[in-house]
């Protein structure tokens, strides 16, 4: 037969470089395979191998995505001034409650005195605006329709600009309805859906508290916090509010400065010129609060930062548990395949083939382990958001799979080192 | 042929280097077990013979005699206890595992009595596998799995797993994968200890097919009717040779 011959002349040298760098990719692929086909044929034994890291990585992403979803949360509704807004109020928000009964007892209210003043002797702000609201919360009616517990607004025009509000339809309360104290307001998402389904709201007149009033203006709608809807709001001029409601409110006073860096000497000027105006002396604290997103989110953090420390110590426990699992499966797994670890380097299988097939199995176990987790927790994840709030963020998902595989990577090199130096002698001659 | 560039591995042993068209010399190799207690169990005990490139020859002797040992010295399993042993004028009997690996991967083919293939793969992928660890790529792979398992005449059973063949069948399957990185050597050890006589006629009329193709071939066995295929005979007795004798 001329198919079999073949003159075996080799000349070749020891490991030329370029076939070796090239054998390792094709052998990794071969290890990956196998991997693949052990997991699939050991289907029970690989789940309860990589429950320990299914574990460990859900516990990460979960308690991750609740903290984020809380931060977010924070971000969105307390911290979210806008950009490079501070607040001036009567009380800092970030204080202890006893802080804040201290301060209750002595801070005095932001009055519209204070407002005007800092609007003329303030240098280099880009906006500045003042807001106030009813203590109790309003009732809103539109030809017989009725909606309670509404948020009553006075606003300056300007707060268009710094707030979170955004206009949908007509327009924001302007400066000639601030100046001329006119009865008119911009009405939240929700109330436009309540008294107008189907008509156009500009134009109509709705009674707020017993008082008409016409809608100028509809929000784009806000969303829902803590399950509480935040487009339930009427917005009037802050002038109007003074002759109707109340004639001297205590005021939130926004400044918004042009860049981050100008905004801490903006809240240093302020500062300043509140304790010059209220008389303070050097040795006293502020009786009023400057209140920025950076500051409320800084306390924030700090106490997330220890939730997530005791996370990542209970998350280490479970790994190192995983991984040793993991570990004496491929111990086991390396004894069971002696005789097939035999059978490949009698063809040629060199340490580093065989060290790296274990391992890349040791590692996609665990790998497998972590996207199992990664599912878990994003199902996890979705529940917790229906009560209360999480979001899962790239990254935990990523250090999720990170982590996993890095642990079936390190307790995975004892088990693949001892089979790649197991002899080839003697490891054929076990009995498979 | 090419020959003439090969070079010794190392000054010292330039005298020693085997001429051209030697495939395997070896020289007074020893092979000792030690069983503790200061006794020492010679496998082999100064075998020296020389083996030139398309020759077929059969290790025979009873259990026992050191056949086998010799064989997985010769296979590169195994590294001996001292002497020297040149495969194609190089000094195998120093080198590190990986080059040994290589050795094995590019210049040995084994055929075992037990088939030795890997239960979970498929025929056409135990073939593959010396290819794998050479690292040929994957479509390249294929082709030459599937000529190598053209010539045992099983191309059509190619995606059927160890369990699904007969014992011939089997060992075909081990023989392609021998064949198919095209080996200096085929290695057999008792490739029909494991099969009928029929099927073992069989698998010596294909193993005489690959020597006329020009392979070299080296059969380790203990029964003389296998032997008889050889062309040479070594007698292995106490791990010393006994007789070498060409037979046609």
């Amino acid at each position: 037969m001329a198919v079999l011959s073949q003159p075996q002349v080799h000349l070749h040298e020891l490991s030329p470089r370029v076939g070796r760098r090239a054998g390792v990719w094709v052998a990794s692929r071969e290890a990956f395979w196998i991997a693949l086909e052990t997991l699939r044929t050991h289907k029970l034994r690989s789940f309860l191998t990589l429950l320990g890291v299914v574990i460990a990585t859900t516990t990460l992403i979960v308690v991750m995505s609740v903290i984020n979803g809380m931060n977010l949360y924070i971000a969105d509704h307390f911290a979210n001034l806008g950009t490079n807004v501070f607040i001036l109020f009567q009380f800092n928000w970030t204080t202890s409650w006893e802080a804040y009964l201290k301060a209750l007892r002595r801070n005095k209210a932001i009055r519209i005195e204070d407002f005007e003043f800092l609007h003329d002797n303030l240098k280099g702000y880009k906006n500045i605006g003042a807001s106030a609201g009813l203590g109790g919360e309003a009732e809103v009616k539109y030809k017989g329709h009725l909606m309670p517990e509404v948020n009553l607004a006075a606003e300056t025009p300007n707060m268009i600009d710094i707030g979170q509000a955004k206009v949908e339809s007509g327009r924001y309360i302007n400066d000639t309805d601030y100046r001329h104290e006119s009865m008119v307001c911009f009405i939240g998402h929700d109330l436009a859906d309540e008294f107008f389904p189907s008509l156009d709201p500009i134009d109509k007149e709705i009674n707020v508290s017993g008082i008409p009033f016409r809608v100028i203006g509809v929000a784009a709608r806000i969303g829902t916090t803590f399950g509480e809807s935040q487009d339930k709001f009427v917005q009037i001029p802050l002038t109007t509010f003074q002759k109707v409601f109340m004639a001297r409110p205590n005021l939130a006073v926004s400044v918004q400065a042009w860049d981050a860096q100008q905004m801490m000497l903006l809240e240093d000027a302020v500062r300043a010129m509140m304790r010059a105006r209220r008389h303070i002396p050097y040795q006293e604290d502020d009786n009023f609060g400057i209140n920025a997103s950076d500051t409320i989110m800084a306390m924030w953090h700090q106490l997330t930062a220890s939730i997530f420390a005791v996370t990542v110590g209970i998350v280490a426990v479970f790994m190192v548990v995983g991984g040793i699992v993991i570990m004496n499966i491929m111990l086991a797994s390396v004894t069971e395949r002696t005789h097939e670890i035999g059978i490949r380097k009698s063809l040629g299988a060199r340490r580093r083939d065989i060290l790296m097939q274990f391992i890349i199995e040791a590692s996609l176990i665990a790998l497998a382990g972590g996207a199992i987790g990664v599912l878990l927790s994003l199902v996890i994840s979705k529940g917790v958001n229906v009560f209360f709030t999480s979001s899962v963020p790239l990254s935990a998902v990523l250090v999720g799979l990170f982590l996993s595989t890095a642990v079936g990577l390190f307790f995975g090199i004892y088990p693949a080192s001892k089979a790649a130096n197991l002899e080839p002698i003697e490891a054929l001659r076990t009995e498979a | 042929m090419a020959m003439g560039t090969q070079v010794a591995p190392s000054s010292t042993q330039e005298s020693m280097t085997p001429p051209v068209g030697v495939m395997i010399r070896t020289e007074d190799l020893w092979k000792t077990y030690d069983m503790g207690e200061a006794i020492a169990v010679h496998a082999l005990s100064g075998v020296t013979f020389e083996l030139e490139r398309g020759e077929y020859v059969a290790i025979m002797g009873p259990s026992g005699s050191g056949k086998s040992t010799l064989m997985n010295l010769i296979g590169c399993l195994d590294t001996p206890t001292s002497g020297k042993y040149w495969l194609n004028g190089r000094l195998v009997s120093e080198l590190s595992d990986d080059e040994l690996a290589y050795i094995r991967n590019k210049d040995i083919g084994f055929v075992f009595q037990t088939f030795n293939l890997l239960s979970r793969a498929s025929a056409l992928h135990n073939v593959e596998l010396p290819l794998v660890y050479s690292g040929v790529p994957a479509k390249e792979r294929l082709e030459k799995a599937q000529e190598a398992l053209r010539k045992v005449d099983l191309i059509e059973r190619m995606y059927h797993k160890p369990n699904e063949l007969s014992g011939g069948q089997r060992q075909r399957v081990a023989i392609a994968r021998a064949l198919v990185n095209s080996p200096s050597i085929i290695l057999a050890d008792e490739p029909t200890g494991n099969l009928d006589s029929a099927t073992g006629e069989e698998i010596m009329s294909l193993f005489e097919r690959l020597y006329e193709g020009g392979n070299t071939i080296v059969l380790v066995t203990h029964e003389h009717d296998i032997a008889a295929h050889a062309h040479r005979i070594i007698h292995v007795r106490d791990g010393k040779i006994e007789r070498d004798e060409t037979v046609k």
